[in-house]
């Protein structure tokens, strides 16, 4: 079994009167269980302009879920670095926010369904995006 | 203008032959530019005891919220329970992201349109602490 830590430090001087200084960390789990997750996929991709992308999701995987009951870990990042860009985040065909030069984000992922799943529109001029998915396994297409 | 910065790593020395070692840092600013963000509901601790889906944050009681900008969303269920967990996911617009088991943290960013609430949804009702901040602008 594999262990993967995600950690997190969230920092300001100066956002509130006192020092913000939060960090977490966690070591990825399958659902349920103390044991690790044993899969991962790590990418870096110029997504061009003037669609939305599937980065995961059953797209990836010949149409099939990811399932249900799981604990799939998502890591995005937008590394393009003019921070007026940004690439928008889909999950599910839907909008959740917008990644700008230099953002990251990190969630837990559930692809029940076959359209669940996770996808990018670079917005104005293609960027490019990192991401690594860290999951519980998933089924290969056929060739 | 405030200078926030958020840094996740990711780690691992047996997932795959090689390391694994992730790290970046993000600095939170306003949609576009390179100035800082200055409001944040601050760190948040809610004790969830059902299982019924709820909205854990709710666009429109957040003063002041710019929809469809740069606004992120930190979430971590506190509980030390592996068998226990919070789904969340996005009201309105019906999305389910992942589940949250004990330990687990996110961090997304959030468009926050209207009706576009955080939602949770507690697999049972077992008393759990949930810890939550939006950065905003």
């Amino acid at each position: 079994m594999a262990t993967t830590t995600a950690s997190i430090t969230l920092s300001s001087a100066d956002l509130l009167s006192d020092n913000l200084s939060l960090s977490s960390t966690k070591t990825l789990h399958k659902a349920g269980t103390t044991t690790g997750l044993d899969g991962i996929q790590y990418e870096r991709q110029e997504v061009a302009t003037g669609d939305i992308y599937d980065i995961v999701g059953s797209s990836i995987t010949n149409g099939t879920a990811l399932g249900t009951d799981k604990a799939h870990k998502l890591y995005v990042a937008n590394k393009h670095t003019d921070v007026t860009r940004y690439v928008d985040i889909y999950v599910a065909a839907v909008n959740i926010g917008r990644l700008y030069a230099g953002d990251w984000m990190f969630i837990p992922l559930e692809v029940a369904v076959a359209a669940q799943d996770v996808a990018v529109d670079a917005v104005g001029v293609s960027q490019v995006v990192e991401w690594c998915f860290v999951h519980e396994g998933k089924t290969l297409g056929q060739s | 203008m405030a200078t926030t910065t958020a840094t996740i790593t990711l780690n691992s020395a047996d997932l795959s032959d090689n390391v694994l070692s992730i790290s970046n840092t993000m600095t939170l600013t306003t949609a576009g530019t390179i100035t800082g963000i200055t409001e944040t509901t601050g760190l948040a601790r809610v004790k969830m005891a059902s299982s019924t889906l709820t909205d854990l944050i709710t666009v429109a009681n957040i003063n002041g919220f710019t929809a469809a900008a740069s606004a992120k969303v930190y979430i971590k269920n506190t509980s030390t329970a592996s068998d226990k967990y919070a789904t969340i996911g996005l009201a309105g617009v019906a999305v389910t992201m992942g589940r949250l088991y004990g330990g687990d943290w996110m961090l997304f960013p959030w468009d926050g349109n209207a009706n576009e609430d955080v939602t949770i949804d507690m697999s049972d009702a077992t008393e759990t602490i949930i810890e939550y901040m939006v950065f905003f602008e």
